[in-house]
């Protein structure tokens, strides 16, 4: 379990990490996303013992960071972005060296050297020295040291970073397996759709600031609750357009063509009640519809507009209606 | 793809953490085992223990062979000289060992595990010097075969016993001094390079200070030569007490 009031971090007169509030319960993984230089690193490392805070506390796994910060970091499991690995060792080596830093020895360290090496498919490199390995098998080598001591809290700081797609999927099914075997986890990562896919919750982090938290699905929600409906058509309906503005739940109708065929669109906060009446009416229109497509706002879009850097594709009125559930509350 | 096994394992109690003695033995022999398999660091260290002797005592002592004064007063100062240029080895594998780390980026995994600040820096002072110290040990039995070779057994009791035995413990203490010196350097460095470059100007006065008060204490007599070994190790060990004491693994990081 994680929790973090009110924590700051200065470097001299660069605050990096501005009043972070978090309350990550056991079994449970939060990503936390945000730009380079956001924050996200110096958070991890505060909460992972590395780094004291200056101001605010937080409570890892039981222990104080700033009180006992040895115990906090025997409790916790830490892969950064580059492997960090000891290149010149081979695998058994380096877990045994790892393992017994962590307190482990004889057969208890080998049996979970051998089990870790197993668990991993990377037996038939055992025997070679680490530095012919992929990045994918480092990343592996990486979360194998992480997991070694069994600890409840892991950091992961962009696990798939470099990946290929297979390998990929291999580690988020392992944080997925570690999440279910009540873990929790602080997932650090630019992909978005990792974060959606993985995350029970999802702080933003802006200049050090959480600007906005929540599930992924509440992100989305809380953004805007309006489903973007294009209707394409085989051919241009008159009165198609009326029809749809028309409806007391629809917001900005608008008809456009696309590739030669009229695409009519709307906003609609109902859309499983809003759309087959407006069908049912273009069909009674005569129209031939060709694809009726829905959008909802994703993830990339709260984030760009929450990071600043792209103006929001649909709706305006993202940041006052999350600003404030992470690092206000 | 992957085997549940694993992720089966309950969620325990963490282990009860190796003293910080165990933890330091760890990293210093997994540290001095990378430096013996850097191919520069060790071919350095072989000309400095088995070339530049066998060098010095053709170029520089065998033409003194008959000047039996002259032998006497540098035979034990060339202890001291072929003992401390392998130690040099030292101040690189101690940059290679906070900063070169920290450049590739296999430093962390370290700071985040519950070793004590005391177990790392400790630890990585003893992997510099532990190996340094092996080739100067093997550069010390060159010279003295290279003077029996060269320049007779019996140039061997021309060597002063006390004197040449301060001379030789006094080279485990400079070394152990350039360690520390240069481990705090590398701490707080962002780079190798810069780590090796910094402490090379701060230690090459050191080893000059060094060799030219040993020169002149040899006059005083053994004692003074015993005083400067005992001095340099009083001042080595209050070095490691302070430097475990105020180095800070935030400050290691706050660097990268």
């Amino acid at each position: 379990m994680i929790e973090a009031t009110a924590l700051s971090r200065q470097f001299g007169n660069f605050v990096a990490v501005d009043n972070v509030n978090l309350n990550v319960p056991d079994g449970a993984i939060l990503a936390l996303l945000g730009p380079n230089g956001a924050g996200k690193t110096t958070t991890v490392r505060m909460l992972a013992g590395l780094m004291a805070p200056s101001s605010g506390s937080a409570n890892v796994a039981g222990y104080d960071v700033v009180r006992d910060p040895a115990a906090v970091r025997a409790r916790i499991g830490l892969v950064t972005d580059v492997p960090g690995l000891y290149a010149q060792m081979t695998l058994p080596d380096y877990l045994e060296f790892f393992g017994k830093i962590y307190g482990l020895s004889g057969p208890i360290l080998r049996q979970r050297v051998a089990g870790l090496i197993e668990f991993f498919e990377l037996s038939e490199h055992q025997h070679e020295r680490m530095v012919g390995f992929s990045k994918g098998m480092k990343q592996k080598v990486a979360l194998a040291r992480a997991l070694l001591h069994e600890p409840s809290v892991l950091f992961l700081d962009e696990p798939t970073s470099g990946l290929d797609p297979l390998a990929a999927r291999a580690v988020r099914e392992l944080i997925v397996g570690l999440k279910h075997a009540r873990r929790t986890i602080v997932l650090c990562t630019h992909d978005l759709g990792e974060a959606e896919r993985l995350a029970d919750e999802i702080a933003i982090i802006q200049r050090g600031r959480i600007v906005a938290h929540g599930s992924p699905a509440g992100l989305r929600l809380g953004a805007t609750p309006d489903t973007l409906v294009r209707i394409e058509l085989a051919q241009p309906v008159p009165a198609a357009l009326a029809a749809i503005a028309g409806h007391a739940r629809v917001s900005a109708p608008d008809e456009s063509l696309a590739s030669g065929r009229t695409v009519l669109s709307f906003r609609t906060p109902c859309p499983d009640a809003v759309n087959p009446e407006i069908i049912g009416e273009l069909v009674g229109l005569g129209a031939r519809i060709v694809s009726v497509n829905c959008e909802t706002r994703s993830l990339e879009d709260v984030y760009s507009a929450m990071v600043g850097e792209q103006p929001l594709a649909i709706g305006s009125d993202i940041p006052g209606m999350l600003i404030g559930k992470g690092s206000e509350n | 793809m992957l085997q549940p096994n694993v992720l089966e394992s309950p969620v325990v109690s963490p282990l009860r953490p190796p003293s910080d003695l165990r933890v330091m033995f760890l990293i210093a022999r997994r540290g001095s085992v990378e430096a013996l398999r850097d191919r520069m660091t060790v071919m350095m260290s072989l000309f400095f223990a088995l070339i530049l002797p066998l060098v010095l005592v053709v170029a520089v002592l065998l033409p003194l062979k008959n000047d039996q004064s002259s032998l006497e007063r540098v035979l034990a100062i060339y202890v001291l000289i072929i003992g401390l240029m392998p130690a040099s080895s030292a101040i690189g594998i101690a940059s290679g060992q906070f900063a070169g780390e920290k450049e590739q980026g296999n430093l962390t995994p370290l700071l985040a595990s519950p070793a004590s600040n005391l177990a790392i820096f400790g630890g990585k002072v003893v992997c510099a010097v532990a190996p340094s110290i092996i080739f100067s040990l093997a550069a010390e039995v060159c010279y003295l075969i290279y003077l029996t070779l060269f320049l007779g057994i019996d140039t061997l009791r021309l060597l002063p016993p006390g004197i040449s035995l301060a001379m030789i413990v006094l080279v485990p203490v400079t070394s152990l001094f350039a360690a520390i010196v240069a481990s705090l350097i590398s701490s707080r460095v962002r780079t190798f390079n810069t780590a090796q470059q910094v402490s090379g100007l701060a230690l090459i006065p050191l080893w000059a200070v060094v060799i030219g008060l040993s020169f002149k204490l040899q006059d005083w007599g053994t004692l003074a030569v015993v005083a400067m070994v005992a001095g340099l190790a009083l001042i080595d060990l209050a070095l490691t007490v302070a430097s475990a004491k105020t180095w800070r693994r935030e400050e290691v990081l706050s660097k990268q």
